[in-house]
């Protein structure tokens, strides 16, 4: 066992370095170890993978090591994050190598002919890396052919890659290391800090979108990109905005409208904030005589039309929402005074406009 | 003609054109114009010239990858200076990387031009240069965003990890908008506009044998728009067909049926297809001839009476380009049985009624073959011959009328359930009584339905005088072979028997060993006399096998003459060359 949970150390170390410049000294001897031990954790991701026990202890090391790797500072990039990766692991590193411009001619060379055999070689297993890799091929070029399928509007394109970063994004918080209950937030407080905000903001709301899946049974092999349980994954995620504000501020901000009233209309939690939000947009607006208009006391306040737009929006969706909405409203109009006459109340004039004043 | 020289003749328009071989160097420029040309396929004609060459293409691709490995990277470049260019534009054409094979031969190609030790910076260079363009098919893959590349990276998330999820996700999402632009048609916010689903078929072409897209065929094939003329590319309908019946692809029912209902050429492929299947040369057991047939979906799909009357037109002009072979005889048997089965399967959805299946025929005849003889009981099986035979009599028979298609169409009727006339020829053999007129003139129809009536009514005396010997030879205990041979001698005074006349009796002596007492003794001894010849042995195989199928069918108990039956079967099959 312990041999075992060496070796998987040595084998992230290797994949690790495959990525960088180290490997310039590389002659094909040692590609040719460096792809036996990806074969052996292979092997043992066949054998082991109803052994619930050499499962766990192996998913427990890959966590520790992510761990450290976390709070050494730099941000983790893991390689092998939990048990399946090791069925693709001879995969990860053989495209790693391919890619890497610092290998030499002559392990380049050797790794081709590994890889690549050519026709008529006998399967010893049925899935040959070869395979994997030409499948991989294939559907890229799919990929790439369907993208051009947009005849201008690339909706389908752009709406299927923000659910496959969803579906990505929740499948590592369901990897991140749960020992310590911060972990998840954590996590997405960093990636918060370091990717770009705007995609980010939308990744999210298509993680909180996605239609939430049966649970599959125990040690059956999905796709990377596939989560069991998205929502988990969703849990977290809604914990985690409700959490930090600035954030759930962006978010509310700069999504598209109806965006918002759809991921308000599947989490309750969310509504509520979002609704908290806006009423507290609505108290920083004053009425201007002159224009006749609502406007912010700043320029980073919301302006009446897109509290307008918002409240709109959300009083077109379905049932429970749109009455806690109106509810809403009219419990801060009454708050307010409950004047019936335009200008002196916010909510008064949401309500007219809306056509549900009274 | 037979039944195979038959099959050839068909095979001729469909077969693959004959590969040139006019020679590899001009191969090679022919090639090269044609990739120049095609540039990346991005106009509808060059998209359309791709997918018309892409199978040849790809042989040409194999030739040169056997061509390539036999040399090392510098004689390559010396051979052909020209190579790096041909593969470079192979490369980018995205229609071609996506078809079959062609991108996995397409690296082994460049992996051939990868020097271990380049000498100079000349071969610096072509590895380097190389290496990008497997770069580009293996690893490569940018979205127009850098913010999404960012994500992914700071997920610690590679191309390869999410590739398979974002095509499945792609597919959906077009899955979806086609289905409900097929259900909602003007009612949808993002109408699909005709040139997008033509386009997406014409990128499925090279894609078709590609498991994540059947989800997106599917959807194509089902979806019907609403414009009056076919939307989707013809050139998709042959690549899937082609798929499917090379078993690439697996379809649902539905879509299959869609596809032949859409596209005539692929339904005639797929019927020339189980053709070449059941009438091979070897023959074929009816077991196995049933399962081709259910396996093809054929049966199925031929509940949709549209398909089912090609089919059966393609089966007629079988059975009369190979005068009545009895392999295209036996396949259409079966092939009704898997049929009828099939739509009693769907009796609850009945939609058409059994005229529309057969037009050309009067209805209470095709409500009486249709009867299954397991739900009437042995005993009453002579009334249900009996009143086929009258109908079919009369309609034959009756020359004035010309309403129900003349003799060949009833006989061709007939055939269909051609296991009545089994069923008669036992009857006749088993039973005591003395031969009832319409079951011989049913058995002497089925043999030669083009007898004038004087042949038939001689066909008929001849048939009844052999029945009556072995009717006292029937309960024997002192039966020979010898005597078999007398009861079925011809007279010497009369004209000699007619081929298929003769054919008729070899089959009722046949059942006669099968079902008299003393038959399993002298069963060998009679059949080395009665077929002496490999055509009469095959004959005798093709009986003793129709035989077996339908009691099994039937379900009937007959444990003595099924294990002779069986027994018969096997020794002819291993003494001969018929199997």
């Amino acid at each position: 066992m312990e041999s075992l949970l060496q070796h998987l150390e040595r084998f992230s170390e290797l994949l690790a370095v495959s990525r960088t410049t180290h490997v310039s000294p590389w002659d094909p001897a040692t590609v040719r170890r460096a792809l036996q031990w990806a074969r052996y954790l292979r092997h043992v991701h066949s054998r082991f993978g109803r052994h619930v026990r050499i499962r766990t202890a192996l998913e427990r090391r890959l966590q520790k090591r992510w761990r450290q790797e976390g709070t050494s500072g730099s941000f983790p990039v893991p390689g092998l994050t939990n048990f399946q990766a090791l069925g693709r692991c001879d995969l990860l590193l053989s495209l790693r190598l391919l890619e890497n411009r610092a290998l030499g001619d002559a392990a380049y060379h050797y790794l081709l002919q590994q890889l690549f055999p050519g026709p008529g070689v006998p399967d010893a297993d049925e899935e040959t890396l070869q395979g994997s890799l030409v499948r991989l091929a294939r559907r890229r070029s799919a990929v790439h052919m369907l993208r051009f399928t947009g005849y201008g509007e690339n909706s389908v394109l752009e709406d299927s890659v923000l659910k496959t970063q969803a579906e990505l994004l929740l499948q590592r918080l369901r990897e991140v290391p749960k020992a310590e209950g911060e972990g998840p937030s954590r996590f997405l407080s960093a990636l918060w800090d370091r990717l770009p905000q705007n995609n980010f903001l939308k990744v999210i709301a298509a993680a909180l979108l996605l239609p939430p899946s049966s649970p599959r049974p125990q040690g059956e092999e999905l796709e990377l990109g596939t989560p069991k349980t998205p929502g988990q994954g969703g849990q977290e995620l809604v914990r985690w905005l409700l959490a930090k504000s600035d954030v759930m501020a962006a978010f509310c901000h700069n999504l598209p409208v109806g965006l918002l009233t759809s991921v308000a209309g599947r989490h309750p939690e969310l509504s509520r904030a979002y609704l908290g939000l806006l009423t507290d947009w609505g108290r920083h607006l004053r009425y201007d005589l002159e224009k006749g208009t609502w406007v912010g006391a700043e320029s980073q306040h919301a302006s009446w039309e897109e509290l307008y737009g918002r409240f709109q929006s959300l009083c077109q969706a379905p049932p429970p929402l749109k009455d806690e909405v109106l509810t809403a409203l009219e419990s801060c109009k009454a708050q307010d005074g409950d004047f019936q006459v335009p200008g002196l109340s916010i909510w008064t004039d949401l309500l007219l406009a809306l056509g549900r004043g009274s | 003609m037979c039944a195979h020289c038959f099959l050839q003749c068909l095979a001729g328009p469909f077969s693959k054109m004959a590969q040139d071989s006019v020679g590899f160097s001009s191969d090679y420029q022919f090639w090269m114009q044609k990739l120049s040309v095609w540039d990346q396929a991005s106009t509808l004609e060059t998209q359309q010239d791709t997918c018309l060459h892409l199978p040849r293409f790809q042989e040409f691709l194999r030739q040169v990858y056997e061509v390539l490995k036999e040399m090392d990277s510098n004689t390559i470049i010396e051979r052909f200076p020209t190579i790096g260019q041909l593969l470079a534009k192979t490369c980018w054409n995205p229609f071609i990387l996506a078809f079959d094979e062609s991108q996995k031969i397409l690296i082994w190609c460049l992996c051939c031009l990868i020097n271990k030790e380049p000498q100079n910076s000349e071969e610096s260079k072509l590895n380097s240069w190389t290496r990008g363009l497997l770069s580009h098919i293996l690893s490569a893959f940018r979205f127009d965003t850098k913010e999404v590349g960012l994500f992914t990276q700071g997920l610690g998330f590679a191309p390869a990890d999410y590739c398979p999820g974002l095509l499945k996700n792609m597919v959906l999402s077009l899955v979806s908008e086609l289905r409900e632009n097929h259900l909602n048609g003007f009612n949808t916010q993002r109408r699909m506009v005709p040139e997008k689903i033509r386009f997406l078929s014409r990128v499925c072409i090279p894609l078709v044998t590609l498991p994540d897209i059947e989800p997106l065929v599917e959807a194509l094939l089902i979806y019907h728009g609403h414009e009056p003329q076919e939307v989707l590319w013809p050139e998709f309908f042959d690549a899937v067909n082609e798929a499917f019946l090379l078993k690439k692809i697996s379809l649902p029912i539905s879509a299959v049926v869609c596809l032949w209902l859409r596209h005539l050429p692929s339904l005639e492929k797929a019927t020339l297809h189980l053709f070449d299947k059941l009438i091979s040369s070897q023959r074929n057991f009816l077991r196995r001839i049933e399962c081709f047939l259910k396996d093809s979906l054929l049966p199925e799909a031929a509940c949709h009476p549209a398909i089912f009357r090609i089919v059966d037109e393609m089966f007629r002009y079988a059975l009369l380009e190979t005068d009545g072979a009895p392999e295209v005889l036996a396949a259409i048997q079966v092939f009704t049985r898997c049929f009828v089965e099939a739509l009693e399967k769907k009796n609850k959805q009945l939609k058409f009624t059994f005229k529309t299946y057969f037009p050309y025929a009067s209805p209470s005849l095709v409500m009486m073959l249709l009867q299954h003889p397991k739900e009437i009981p042995q005993e009453l099986w002579h009334q249900p011959l009996k009143h086929i035979s009258e109908m079919l009599r009369e309609m034959v028979e009756d020359q004035t009328h010309g309403s129900y298609g003349g003799p060949f169409e009833c006989w061709f009727l007939f055939v269909h359930f051609g296991g009545w006339a089994d069923i008669a020829a036992e009857q006749l053999v088993m039973s005591e009584a003395e031969p009832p007129e319409a079951l011989l003139w049913l058995l002497a129809f089925s043999y030669s339905p083009r007898d004038r009536s004087l042949q038939r009514a001689q066909t008929m005396t001849e048939v009844k005088a052999v029945l009556g010997h072995l009717k006292k030879l029937f309960r024997s205990p002192t039966l020979s072979a010898k005597d078999l041979q007398a009861a079925a001698a011809e007279s010497q005074a009369r004209d000699p028997r007619p081929p298929l006349c003769q054919k008729l009796i070899r089959r009722l002596i046949l059942n006669f060993l099968l079902w008299a007492p003393g038959g399993h003794v002298i069963a060998r001894e009679v059949i080395t006399l009665m077929a002496p010849t490999d055509e009469l042995t095959h004959e005798m195989t093709g009986l003793l096998d129709q035989t077996l199928y339908r009691w099994d069918h039937l379900c009937m108990e007959a444990p003595k003459s099924r294990k002779l039956a069986r027994e018969l079967l096997e020794e002819l099959c291993l003494a001969g060359t018929a199997c």
